[in-house]
């Protein structure tokens, strides 16, 4: 057993380079136009696209870098190898991407004919604020992420997280049970 | 802050704008001359993971992007009244500065950047949600550039909402307010398919409302009339028992004979008007253009027609006939009743909302179990269809215990949540069976007393008790008949959506009918997109002579063949023109257009019927030799005689199973029939083996001949004969010529020629 692992490690896994960036070598910067760009290998890659790999689980690691031309340059293993600085570049930019804002209660849900109007509050602990959407089409629109996390699409196509259903007040999960799954 | 006025209208010109007026106050107060502002959006502003609400406006020659944080009070009946908005700074952007605008779309937001000399800046990063609302201001930005009226062809925000009742429309193209949804005019049109049958239904009502009648009165016989008048001495039929039993029977067999008739008259009629309703929609589809089809709201299109429809025809078989006997049977006892003993009617009348509460608390509660339970149910029930259809693989990866451990987690939970429901079940229905125990036991008790105070008749008490019984299941009924009837009323504005729905692409109000087309096709700056922001087509120009064969290359996504459904009007060009023989498609007669193009694509739709019904399919009237002539042609002649019952073999949905080959050969047999003008070869052998595909390149050569021709391919090999190529790229045309000349360009195509050749050497050496 362990000498067929050896021998798939040598030949598959170890064989395919998945271009993990060697970060001594990669200078992530804002350019004067807002975009995120990247000096890396003696190459000036003015505008860079950034991926997760992993966007529920590990939105943190495995970050693939692409150019303009969404050619990948190479995956980020770990963003906490990144220097303060430099992360800080990379996180804005991951976020601008990827946001979607966080429930922290439900309001109120009314279902009607077929759409489900909800009156969400949203934003980070400073700054809350309600926001109403309409969803469609629940069974697909409100789902689980993993055993806790639950996104919700509105018809807008915005996307909600609440980060910890089992962290929910009591009357919100009440409100939104019916919908779930 | 009132919202009373949200569209103005501007000087002599009545240019129309659009600036809601929480937002026009918010842009005054930064001192902004509002008059000259053309239109404004609300969108947000997410960078840096900061929330702003952002109000973006533009006039004549400036855009305004002012943030800032709002805060929103809703109050009832009004639409969302903006009570404070706190401005944090204000960017404003002459459009000279700016380049060319573009929203770009990313995972969960978008972004607005403007490009000038080659200089690249983002403007704004929004959530996706003010996608199209940003496209939208964008529109007119570009409207205003060109001198054209800034809203031309613009939704203002204001459609985005009801008129009535301010709620946002779920799909702002559907412009249906659930809230204000006509529901009784829906149910009137509804109604309206009872029209052709309508002797039917008045006898439907009729005889439910005898049954009623009798079912009311039957107590009235049974108990009051027995006890008072039959057994009591005095009574007027005293000791008559044998005849006041044949009547109880006589009543209650009248009752059910007319039942019996109701029913059979109502299951003789709702089918029909049901058909009639499937027959309409079934039309209405046809008619329909290819994007309704392809758009996310129709994707399981058929499920929701029959569910619709479904829906539709238990309410009328089902629910609407109880609502008028439960409706009459109610009213009926709370009469009879009242003129027995309006004392003890008044007690009836006072526990029945108390049952009714307690019932409705306890169902409530039974639900929820009942829904968690489902839940679990269903995912279990995936987990099995999943591990049965992956077996091969479970047992390839030898994953089988693993497999075991998550269904035992799954099931573990269902477990807990069944005995819950078990529990919860097993108590509340009996508790409720109690409650409405407790209430004959309270009427019983008030009654007898009554009795024995000589105030009402043994008889009269006995009725009162069977009545009591007998109101529970009306009034349940009526308690939740509203929602089902709200259902109903829902599937059938979906369905009268499919009725009403107006195809994108129409035949022109004078189509121009050719006599013959000859196949000069030319593409002029074709733009096209299926989704906002995301276009596919992005300014194509090629052109094709009549006769000649144009080879189209290009990677997966590059719009070859959304190219091909424009040119064959399936969908209609967002900007840019496509001609035939000079003239524009769009004023073309459509059935001329859609016979005069042959299309052999990589998806090939086989109906069901027989092999020489789906070869005629294009011309139902050809001759059995011009099917084996085109069948030959199409070199499938050989295989379609190796079948048991050759061009009667019957295929599609549960016929003859044909190898995609096959099938790819009866597609093309089935275009030789249709003997187009037009050529259209997309990726057509792009899934087959190489014998297979030399067969049919040879079956589609014949076709090919004196016609023009439009061939799509990721092979090269199979463009060989084409008079000219062309490579698209990114919604681009990037390189054409004929193969010599773009060989020698030593550009994409020869690129993409050298791979393949490379690809070729491998297998030779490997071979």
């Amino acid at each position: 057993m362990e000498t067929a692992r050896k021998v798939s490690e040598s030949s598959l896994t170890l064989a395919i380079d998945i271009g993990i960036l060697d970060l001594k070598k990669a200078e992530f910067y804002e350019t004067p136009g807002g975009f995120t760009g990247l000096r890396y290998e003696g190459k000036d890659y003015d505008r860079i696209i950034l991926r997760r790999a992993l966007p529920i689980g590990h939105p943190m690691e495995y970050i693939s870098v692409a150019d303009k031309d969404n050619k990948e340059i190479g995956i980020i293993r770990s963003l906490a190898e990144l220097s303060e600085e430099q992360y800080a570049i990379v996180a804005a930019e991951l976020e601008s991407r990827y946001y979607s804002p966080t429930v922290h209660e439900i309001k109120s849900v009314k279902d009607k004919l077929g759409y489900v109007y909800m009156e969400l509050v949203i934003g980070r602990d400073g700054a809350k604020y309600a926001k109403n959407c309409a969803v469609k089409d629940v069974s697909r629109n409100i789902r689980m992420l993993d055993d806790d996390r639950l996104a919700i699409f509105d018809v807008d196509g915005n996307r909600y997280i609440i980060q910890s259903l089992s962290g929910l007040d009591k009357k919100s999960l009440k409100r939104l049970e019916p919908y779930l799954f | 802050m009132s919202f009373c006025c949200p569209i103005r209208f501007e000087g002599e010109t009545r240019m129309k704008t659009y600036i809601p007026e929480y937002m026009l106050s918010a842009f005054a107060a930064q001192g902004i001359d509002v008059s000259g502002l053309v239109y404004a959006i609300h969108a947000d502003a997410v960078d840096k993971s900061e929330y702003m609400d952002v109000y973006i406006a533009v006039s004549s020659d400036t855009m305004y992007i002012l943030y800032g944080l709002e805060k929103v009070v809703k109050t009832s009946g009004a639409r969302r009244i903006v009570a404070v908005y706190e401005a944090e700074k204000l960017e404003t952007r002459p459009f000279s500065e700016l380049g060319e605008l573009k929203s770009e779309l990313l995972l969960s937001t978008g972004r607005l950047c403007s490009e000038k000399d080659g200089a690249s800046k983002i403007l704004l990063v929004f959530s996706i949600g003010f996608l199209a609302d940003v496209e939208r201001l964008l529109k007119v930005i570009k409207n205003i550039r060109k001198g054209v009226p800034a809203l031309e062809d613009i939704i203002v925000d204001d459609e985005l909402f009801c008129h009535k009742c301010g709620t946002r429309y779920p799909e702002p193209e559907r412009k249906l307010c659930p809230k204000c949804m006509d529901k009784i005019s829906i149910t009137r049109r509804l109604m309206g398919f009872f029209a052709d049958y309508r002797s039917k239904v008045i006898v439907i009502f009729l005889t439910m409302l005898a049954g009623s009648l009798f079912s009311v009165f039957s107590p009235l016989v049974g108990s009051k009339f027995f006890f008072d008048e039959v057994l009591t001495e005095g009574g007027s039929y005293y000791g008559a028992i044998l005849a006041a039993i044949l009547l109880i029977f006589a009543v209650r067999a009248v009752g059910v004979a007319l039942n019996i008739l109701y029913s059979y008259v109502l299951a003789k009629t709702v089918p029909w008007i049901v058909q009639d309703l499937k027959l309409k929609i079934f039309e209405a589809m046809q008619r329909l253009s290819v994007g309704f089809y392809t758009s996310k709201r129709t994707g399981s299109l058929m499920n929701r027609v029959n569910r619709d429809a479904n829906n539709i025809y238990w309410f009328f078989v089902d629910g609407l006939p109880y609502v008028v006997v439960n409706l009459f049977t109610f009213t009926g006892i709370i009469t009879l009743m009242c003129m027995l003993s309006f004392k003890l009617a008044l007690i009836c009348i006072i526990i029945l909302p108390v049952a009714i509460g307690f019932f409705r608390m306890l169902w409530s509660i039974f639900r929820r179990f009942h829904h968690r339970n489902w839940v679990y149910s269903s995912q279990l029930n995936s987990m099995v269809s999943d591990s049965v259809n992956g077996q091969r693989v479970i047992k390839a990866f030898a994953r089988e215990d693993t497999e075991a451990v998550r269904f035992a987690e799954i099931g573990g939970k269902q477990a807990a949540v069944d005995i819950g429901a078990f529990n919860i079940g097993y108590t509340a229905f009996p508790l409720i069976y109690l409650f409405m125990f407790f209430g004959q036991v309270v009427v019983t008790a008030l009654g007898g007393n009554m009795v024995l105070k000589g105030e009402i008749s043994l008889g009269t008490l006995l009725t009162f008790i069977a009545y009591l019984s007998m109101l529970y299941g009306p009034l349940e009924f009526m308690s939740w008949v509203s929602n089902w009837w709200a259902r109903c009323v829902d599937s059938a504005q979906r369905v009268f959506e499919i009725i009403d729905a107006k195809p994108d692409v129409t035949e022109p109000d004078d189509p121009v009918i050719l006599d013959r087309i000859r196949g000069d096709i030319e593409l002029k700056d074709v733009k096209f997109e299926y989704d906002p922001a995301t276009p596919v087509l992005k300014g194509l120009n090629l052109s094709v002579k009549a006769g000649e064969m144009l080879g189209i290359v290009g990677k997966t996504g590059a719009g070859k063949s959304t190219m091909a459904n424009l040119i064959a009007r399936l969908y209609d060009v967002t900007e840019g023109t496509i001609t035939i023989d000079g003239i524009n498609v769009r004023q073309l007669s459509l059935t001329q257009l859609r016979q005069s193009i042959g299309i052999v694509s990589q998806d090939i739709y086989l109906f069901i019927g027989t092999i020489a019904d789906n070869i005629r399919y294009a011309r139902p009237n050809a001759t059995m030799e011009e099917v084996i002539r085109a069948a030959k042609a199409a070199s499938a002649h050989d295989f379609i005689m190796n079948l048991p019952d050759a061009y009667e073999t019957r295929v599609g949905a549960g016929g003859q199973d044909l190898s995609g080959g096959e099938k790819q050969r009866l597609s093309i047999a089935r275009t030789i029939l249709q003997d187009p003008d037009i050529l259209i070869l997309d990726e057509a052998t792009a899934a087959m083996d190489t014998e297979t595909e030399a067969n049919i390149q040879k079956a589609l050569f014949e076709l090919q001949k004196g016609r023009t021709t439009i061939a799509i391919a990721h092979r090269l090999s199979t463009l060989r004969d084409a008079d000219s190529l062309a490579v698209i790229s990114d919604g681009r045309v990037v390189e054409s010529g004929t193969h010599r000349e773009l060989m020698l360009r030593k550009g994409e195509y020869y690129k993409l020629y050298k791979i393949q050749l490379e690809g070729l050497k491998v297998i030779n050496m490997e071979g």
